[in-house]
């Protein structure tokens, strides 16, 4: 494959992912998802700029690409950190909670169409009993087995 | 000796200005009532140093044998200069021998520039004499006034903004102070202002001063545009207006109807600050100043500043024979007006002030004659007319203040015992006014109307206005001393408001009244038998204009000078006669010549109406046109403004909903926004060289 | 119109349309039907690659690009934030093994330790404690599931017309200037990678190590900061809402 192809082809696959990051960002609602996404899109970029360093025969790229590494690292804890916390004051992910940079007097954005919930499973599985405590007997178990 | 002379011009106005603002930073606290103590030291003080510099420039210009008289000329500093401001005129000439030539363009250069001549040395002398004694005599006038520092603050700026317009040398300095003094004189009408009937004379006063101003700003730009230049004297390498150069050639000036427009405009000017006919109307609102006021500005010296210009600028007035025409009838028409109002007012002040319209009307007329007596006549007139003028205003300030503001003449009456001062000294003054022998007044009236009388002989229109302020001069005796007879003669009347104060005034009062009497006793007559007046006057560069010199023989008006002092002497006792015979005898015959005369009488008492016929047919007019602009402002000039606030209103009323609070719109708008720009910038030329 | 255009727009359409459908919304169909468009999409694409023909030689990018794209799009459609975040895991694989192909040996392996091993790792721990029982409503619904689409697939668009139609355009100088593989071979694919790698980030690059350095550590107290405050009493936030 030629260096140019090469690149091309990088080039692409950042811009795809770019482009998909992007629409998670936009489109996602749990704000952890959406910090994956802006990773996504930061994935992106380094895959164009590890192609353009090995076309130019340059380490900027690839250093670049280190720096973006660190940076990403520092905002992954900053983010965190920050979604625990409006976590912690509403109890959700959601980030439609937080829409107070609204205009004044403007409706809060609304879903449509929720869709309904899967059915959750029925299946029941066996409640094992926390060791050391003595089981609750049934009553009837008890009753049947005196009586045999 | 020039030296002493350039320090004596800074010092004279310095003084003043100095002290007033001393008093305005020093007065509501730390002076109050000692407030009079800067002013008064200093205005004593500028006096003196004018009387310094008259002496001095007595003596340079009796030494000068220039033939375009004397002048000393301090520059400052340069105000504003601006290169290559104007075309050079065909008129502007260059200083040197036979008119250097002058590049082709001027600059617009304003230096602040004093000079000393004899104009500018009589009119400082008359000026701080006057400020003075006015400002010793507010001291008990104005005691315990709300704002005594304020008052004597304004006095102290009017003394240093009249002294300047006196002593600059430029047209734009002039008009500075100009409008300086007006600034005075509104703030001093307006002094109580809480009165809303001085507040509105104070308007009135600036107003009708404004439509004076804008024909002499016009007049100005006229000037320069003529001339290339606004200085008095020769400067820069250009022939000033009023210079040397130009004087010494009179056929620099330009004449015809440019001329004829200046000098028109330059008297709009000289109309509105001087209170001639038709701009007279503020001048008897203004007596709601302080009477101390009235004496100083609205009688003895502010309004007398156009004179002053029209004297400066008769070189200009000498090149329109129509112009010096105008100026001649307006002033009659004033004195006649003044005069006529003035004999059925009830208002002491205000016949003063309708007496001191008709005496402007009389220089005026003097300085209409033109020829170098009469126009030393205007200014003989204005300087005795100041004394005298000053000392009644005072008298009735000093009836005023013992009457307990009361000024109606109809209220009192036989005060001659009660205030035997003031009585005489008003007398004094009435005696002046009235053209009696010895007094002031007629030796200047007198030469006002000998050369009247001189010119008649040359244009019949002369003749007319002769005669004619001869016949005011029986209405201005016969009103003065209606009003003597009224005040301090017949049974002694004191109004209730009174009190205890109907006594003669303080010292501080009536020693400024002696001095004022014994001044309108001896200053005519002492500067007419030395002949001193006009003869220092003529060294001004103005009047030793050549132009001037068209005299008709002084031998010939001698003989005819006599019979018009016999004329008038006779005319103002028969005025007097005829007010005593009224006056002093049984008030029913006052009633039925009233009832005779009827219509006229009305048409007298009521100011022969110009104020409501001003109402009717400039004001409402104007203030209908301005409830127009108003409304069409409103509506449709700040309706289209609104219009558009609105217009972007609405459209964010639509577009807020794009600001949902949901940040990943913001985002998804951004990334349109990305994309746009890359479009545009990427992929247009791409798509354009594949098209192509 | 160049052909070039056409298919550009094509391949952005469907991909829209295929993303709009993959997203969960509840669309009947949604998800084979969005896949399917996906895949026309990304083939549409991938044919305006020049020289696409000889990709046997190529299946290695192709496998690697396959699956980071793939699981990509895999991020962004799973409910589940937990099955994204492992699906974002395969992804950052396979980039990792892009950069290896790249020979960008260190890139590959840090971006496996740092991103799979470290931030993954941590997206997990914060999911773990965030995340309620069962699956929220949240993660059921999209938002402007239509218009993200659009503006994702107009951004690729773009790009893909930029990389692509310029290069095709008229040759840039970029393209002009020849690389010499022996230099490649001797720089970025030399034997003693590494080594040179380091040598230029702490040579050159040192004074921006540094800041990284000190940006690293801002962010560390920062993070311990923002998270100190959780056991404080807040108040505020729109509790009208949700």
């Amino acid at each position: 494959m030629s260096e140019v192809a090469l690149l091309e082809n990088y080039l692409l696959v950042g811009a795809l992912l770019f482009g998909i990051g992007l629409v998670g960002f936009f489109t996602r609602r749990n704000m952890i998802v959406m910090f994956l996404c802006s990773e996504m899109m930061l994935q992106g970029v380094s895959v164009s700029l590890v192609g353009w360093g090995r076309f130019h025969n340059d380490w900027g790229g690839q250093l670049l690409v280190i720096f973006i590494l660190t940076v990403a690292a520092c905002e992954a804890a900053i983010a965190l950190a920050v979604v625990l916390t409006l976590f912690h004051q509403r109890g959700s992910l959601d980030i439609a909670v937080w829409q107070q940079l609204r205009e004044e007097n403007q409706a809060p954005h609304l879903d449509i169409a929720v869709p309904p919930a899967p059915i959750e499973d029925e299946r029941k599985w066996p409640r094992l009993t926390p060791a050391g405590i003595e089981p609750d007997k049934d009553l009837q178990e008890v009753l049947h087995r005196s009586h045999m | 000796m020039t030296d002493a002379t350039t320090i004596l011009l800074i010092l004279i106005p310095a003084l003043p200005l100095g002290a007033s603002i001393l008093t305005a930073v020093l007065g509501a606290r730390m002076l109050k009532d000692n407030s009079h103590v800067p002013v008064v030291v200093c205005l004593v003080a500028a006096f003196v140093a004018s009387l310094m510099l008259l002496s001095q420039v007595h003596s340079s210009s009796a030494a000068a044998e220039s033939m375009v008289g004397w002048e000393s000329v301090t520059n400052l500093w340069t105000w504003a200069s601006i290169p290559d401001a104007i075309s050079t005129p065909a008129a502007a000439r260059g200083v040197g021998e036979g008119g250097d030539l002058l590049p082709a363009t001027l600059p617009f250069v304003v230096n602040v520039s004093l000079r000393a001549d004899a104009l500018t040395a009589i009119m400082m002398a008359m000026v701080t004499f006057i400020s003075s004694l006015v400002a010793i005599y507010s001291v008990g006038y104005m005691h315990g006034e709300r704002g005594y520092w304020r008052f004597y603050s304004y006095i102290g700026l009017f003394v240093f903004s009249m002294l300047m317009l006196v002593s600059v040398s430029n047209f734009v300095l002039l008009y500075v102070f100009w409008e300086a003094v007006g600034l005075c004189s509104y703030l001093l009408i307006g002094f109580w202002y809480e009165k809303p009937s001085a507040a509105a004379a104070a308007t009135k006063a600036f107003l009708v001063n404004r439509i004076g101003d804008f024909g002499f700003a016009l007049g100005l730009f006229l000037l320069w545009a003529t001339y290339g230049t606004l200085n008095f004297h020769d400067a820069g390498g250009v022939a000033g207006i009023l210079g040397q150069t130009r004087l010494a050639n009179p056929e620099l000036y330009v004449g015809g109807g440019t001329a004829t427009a200046t000098c028109l405009l330059l008297l709009l000017g000289a109309c509105g600050k001087s209170a001639q006919f038709p701009l007279h109307v503020w001048l008897p609102d203004a007596m709601e100043g302080p009477t101390p006021v009235s004496a100083l500005i609205h009688a003895a010296t502010m309004v007398t500043a156009g004179v002053y210009m029209v004297t400066r600028c008769s070189p200009l007035f000498m090149m329109s024979p129509d112009a010096q025409q105008v100026v001649a009838v307006i002033g009659f028409l004033t004195a006649a007006i003044g005069g006529v109002i003035a004999i059925t007012q009830t208002d002491l002040k205000r016949v003063l002030a309708y007496s001191t319209i008709s005496q402007l009307g009389y220089m005026f007329l003097g300085l209409g004659v033109g020829t170098l007596a009469g126009i030393t006549a205007g200014m003989f007139h204005l300087f005795t007319h100041a004394f005298f003028k000053s000392l009644l205003f005072l008298a009735a300030g000093s009836v005023m203040h013992a009457m307990g503001g009361v000024i109606d003449l109809r209220r009192f009456g036989g005060l001659r015992r009660l205030m035997p001062t003031t009585h005489w000294t008003y007398l004094f003054g009435s005696l002046a006014l009235a053209g009696v022998v010895p007094f002031a007044g007629f030796w200047s009236k007198d030469a006002i109307l000998a050369a009247a009388h001189e010119r008649s002989g040359l244009e019949p229109v002369f003749e007319w206005l002769y005669w004619g302020a001869l016949a005011v001069a029986f209405l201005t005796a016969f009103y003065t001393f209606r009003a003597v007879f009224l005040t301090f003669y017949g049974p002694e009347r004191v109004p209730h408001e009174a009190g205890h104060h109907a006594h003669e005034s303080p010292p501080v009062m009536t020693l400024p009244l002696v001095v004022l009497a014994i001044c309108a006793l001896v200053v005519g007559a002492w500067f007419e038998w030395t002949g001193g007046f006009a003869d220092f006057l003529r060294r001004t560069p103005s009047l030793a204009y050549s132009g001037l010199a068209v005299e008709h023989g002084a031998e010939h008006a001698a003989g005819s000078h006599m019979l018009v002092a016999a004329i008038s002497t006779a005319i103002g006792l028969a005025g007097v006669g005829l007010a005593a015979f009224l006056y002093l005898g049984d008030p029913a015959e006052v009633s039925s010549i009233r009832r005779l005369l009827g219509p006229l009488y009305w048409l007298s008492y009521g100011k022969l109406f110009f104020d409501p016929i001003y109402d009717a047919f400039i004001v409402r007019p104007l203030a209908g046109l301005s409830r127009l602009s108003y409304w069409f402002d409103r509506t449709v000039i700040d309706g289209l403004v609104n219009s558009v606030g609105r217009l972007t209103l609405a459209m964010a009323w639509g577009l807020r909903a794009l600001q949902s609070g949901m940040v990943q719109f913001y985002a998804i708008a951004m990334l349109w926004g990305v994309v746009v720009l890359t479009m545009t910038l990427l992929i247009w030329p791409t798509l354009a060289a594949h098209w192509k | 119109m160049s052909a070039l255009f056409v298919l550009s727009a094509i391949g952005a359409v469907s991909l829209a349309l295929g993303l709009w459908l993959l997203l969960p919304r509840g669309v009947p169909w949604g998800k084979p039907l969005g896949a399917l468009l996906v895949a026309v999409a990304l083939g549409v694409i991938a044919s305006l690659v020049p020289r696409l023909g000889a990709w046997a030689s190529d299946s290695v990018f192709l496998i690697l690009a396959a699956v980071t794209v793939l699981s990509a799009i895999a991020t962004i459609t799973f409910r589940n934030p937990v099955y994204c975040a492992i699906w974002f895991g395969l992804s950052l694989l396979g980039t990792a093994g892009l950069f290896l192909f790249q020979g960008a040996q260190f890139l590959g392996v840090a971006t496996i330790v740092v991103y799979a091993g470290a931030i993954l790792v941590t997206f997990l721990f914060v999911l773990m404690l965030a995340q309620p029982k069962g699956q929220a409503v949240y993660d059921r619904v999209s938002s402007a599931a239509f218009l993200s689409a659009l503006t994702g697939a107009l951004a690729v668009g773009v790009l893909t017309l930029t990389i692509v139609g310029v290069w095709r355009a008229e040759p840039g100088p970029s393209q002009v200037a020849v690389v010499d593989r022996a230099a490649l071979d001797s720089d970025v694919l030399a034997p003693d990678h590494m080594a040179r790698l380091g040598a230029s980030l702490f040579g050159k690059q040192l004074l921006a190590v540094e800041v990284a350095g000190t940006l690293l550590l801002v962010a560390l107290v920062g993070t311990v900061a923002i998270v100190g405050q959780i056991h404080k009493p807040r108040t505020g936030g729109d509790a009208s809402h949700v």
